[in-house]
């Protein structure tokens, strides 16, 4: 027990027990916050952020970052309710094309700082500014719509369950296992820990690359169209932020922003965490303006106590 | 013969090596002085007076955060709080300023104080508590917001002092006030950074900071004062664009985080630090301010200001680290 308790990554268990006592917590100050019917709620909220997240973690772990999702998910968005404009039978094939352009757009994120040599910080810092310009030319006119039904994939519920959680779970699943199982996937850690000693050992550097900043790409565009279904249509700025919040799980569930360390399942509990803090926060009746500036705590000592473990 | 066909020969082989490292320490200034070219080939309204007084005036504020932003990038490090802090510091302008002049001072001096609180916050996590700078700044920015919503209670009240719409908007002289404060805290800052003492250990410590703890220079502080002077410019400017724009709302200076750390990497500095300087950087926000008047002027919706901004960022970082 204690040796699986040391394999164990100590960022997965300081998240899972901070959940542990902000459930306690809850569950003394907010009668409701602990109902059944709240951890539902909750779930279902947290699905767009655990889709950036899940992203933008592929991408941290190899060293980089991607700035370009809010811009990414404010295009898809707008594209995919343009282009249904309520009609039912469109919406298949849109999805289809909205999610390829995602995976294209990160693709080609990841293959400009590759070729380039520029830091993917300004390399998807210029994208959001073309993604967005290009957002803003095509909603000169508002977007279309949505056919009304299309809301079961942010509101449906499998016996009780929200349907989006289970997706957002599943996908979890599927990329701890590619990055655990699949070589493609291993490499990821090897680029992010050293990218040269993974040239010399004959990864190509450059796949794994362009690889992760596409999957990032493919999550900020489901994103998308998981915010159209929430909303009812697109929104040129519905996105916003979502690059920058989407680093908090990801760092407080213990990925080190220079890469090759730390787990998916971190960051998963890392956007329950987050998700639940702000429920919490609303029970309590703080206002939105000082759940922003406990964020910004969060972020600071949970990254200062990491790098002091690792010091250690 | 041989002699002169040598010569030539010589010639070309200097003139290419020689030239070469010209265009990557000049490639910026070449880049802008072809942009100023076409435009005002493209639109002859470019080189009117008034349309250089609108460009210097909109460049001045972004100038002063990339001051800042070209110290912190030299330590290795980035500044993404410096937008935050500038709407802050708005807020504190109206709502200490109530539309009286007198207040100015005050107003400065507050602002000036409030900056360096919030650069030696970044620079302690940064140094002290190992945070990697982007982490530090981003939490001090979404804290700063916090902080601002909660202060105004999410809608800024009060009015500007009189005098910042002469700071922002006037002249001296026929010569912007927000361009000559900008040319002042240039030269300061680049004193700072070329002939004092300070500027040497900066570079030293961001090219590597390792050598330059041995050689006993105080790696941290140099990196704190480089996050507080960050702030302090950047409070600066945040003063100055409240004055051009003429009203304070909480997202004042949005952007200019990014647009800032674009330019001083465009300007030839790597995050890595230690390379590049204030000039390129300056040159940096010029390039962006005639970009922006560029689609402006040829009548291209202003939408597709994002756009092209991203590729010249894009482009123009590339044509710089393709170098090494």
């Amino acid at each position: 027990m204690k040796n699986a308790l040391k394999k164990v990554d100590p960022a997965i268990l300081i998240v899972a027990g901070l959940l542990v006592i902000l459930f306690l917590i809850g569950s003394l100050f907010a009668e409701r916050f602990g109902t059944l019917q709240n951890i539902a709620n909750v779930l279902e909220q947290s699905v767009s952020l655990g889709f950036v997240s899940l992203g933008q973690a592929l991408v941290v772990l190899t060293g980089g970052i991607d700035l370009s999702i809010g811009a990414l998910i404010n295009l898809t968005s707008c594209l995919t309710s343009g282009l249904v404009n309520g009609r039912a039978e469109m919406i298949l094939p849109v999805i289809c094309a909205v999610l390829l352009l995602g995976l294209l757009v990160g693709a080609l994120n990841g293959l400009l700082t590759v070729t380039l040599g520029v830091h993917p910080l300004i390399v998807t810092l210029g994208m959001m500014s073309i993604l967005q310009g290009i957002t803003l030319i095509y909603t000169l006119r508002p977007p279309g719509c949505m056919p009304l039904f299309f809301d079961f994939f942010a509101y449906g519920r499998i016996l009780g369950f929200p349907l989006g959680t289970l997706i957002m779970l599943l996908l979890f699943a599927l990329i701890i296992l590619f990055l655990k199982r699949i070589r493609l996937g291993r490499y990821i850690y090897a680029v992010g820990g050293s990218p040269e000693a993974a040239r010399l050992s004959g990864i190509s550097v450059n796949r794994v690359l362009i690889t992760a900043y596409a999957l990032c790409g493919f999550f900020a565009a489901l994103t998308g169209v998981y915010l159209v279904s929430r909303m009812g249509m697109g929104d040129p700025w519905m996105g916003q932020g979502y690059e920058l919040a989407s680093i908090t799980p990801v760092v407080v569930g213990g990925i080190t922003l220079a890469g090759g360390k730390g787990g998916l399942l971190g960051v998963l509990l890392g956007v329950l965490l987050i998700s639940f803090l702000n429920n919490l926060l609303n029970f309590m009746d703080v206002s939105s303006f000082y759940q922003w500036i406990v964020q910004g705590v969060i972020i600071v000592v949970a990254v200062s106590f990491y790098t002091e473990k690792i010091r250690k | 013969m041989t002699p002169v066909r040598r010569l030539t020969l010589n010639a070309q082989r200097m003139g290419f090596f020689q030239l070469l490292p010209f265009f990557q320490k000049y490639g910026l200034f070449v880049f802008l002085l072809l942009l100023i070219v076409i435009s005002s080939f493209l639109s002859p309204h470019f080189l009117s007076a008034k349309n250089i007084e609108d460009l210097l005036n909109q460049a001045a504020p972004l100038g002063m955060v990339v001051i800042g932003q070209t110290f912190v990038i030299l330590t290795g490090g980035l500044d993404l709080s410096v937008a935050s802090l500038m709407a802050t510091v708005a807020v504190i302008t109206t709502s200490v300023g109530r539309a009286n002049d007198a207040m100015v001072l005050p107003i400065f001096l507050i602002s000036i104080g409030f900056a360096v609180g919030v650069g030696l916050a970044n620079g302690w996590l940064v140094t002290k508590r190992k945070v990697s700078p982007f982490l530090a700044t981003l939490a001090m920015m979404i804290v700063l917001q916090g902080i601002r919503f909660a202060y105004t209670k999410g809608a800024p009240s009060g009015m500007l002092p009189p005098f910042f719409r002469i700071l922002g908007t006037g002249t001296w002289c026929g010569i912007p006030i927000n361009l000559l404060a900008l040319v002042l805290l240039s030269v300061i800052f680049a004193v700072v950074l070329y002939k004092a003492g300070y500027g040497r250990r900066l570079y030293l410590t961001g090219g590597n900071a390792r050598a330059a703890y041995q050689s006993g220079i105080a790696v941290d502080r140099v990196v704190i004062i480089a996050y507080i002077l960050c702030s302090v410019t950047a409070a600066l400017g945040g003063l100055f664009l409240v004055g051009y724009t003429g009203s304070v709302d909480n997202w004042v200076g949005k952007g200019y985080e990014l647009d800032s750390i674009a330019a001083v990497i465009m300007g030839g500095a790597s995050f890595k630090g230690g390379q590049g300087g204030l000039f390129g950087a300056l040159g940096g926000v010029v390039v962006l301010v005639v970009i922006f008047n560029l689609v402006l002027l040829l009548g291209l919706p202003v939408q597709a200001q994002m756009i092209v901004k991203g590729l010249v960022i894009i482009l123009a970082s590339a044509f710089y680290l393709s170098r090494d």
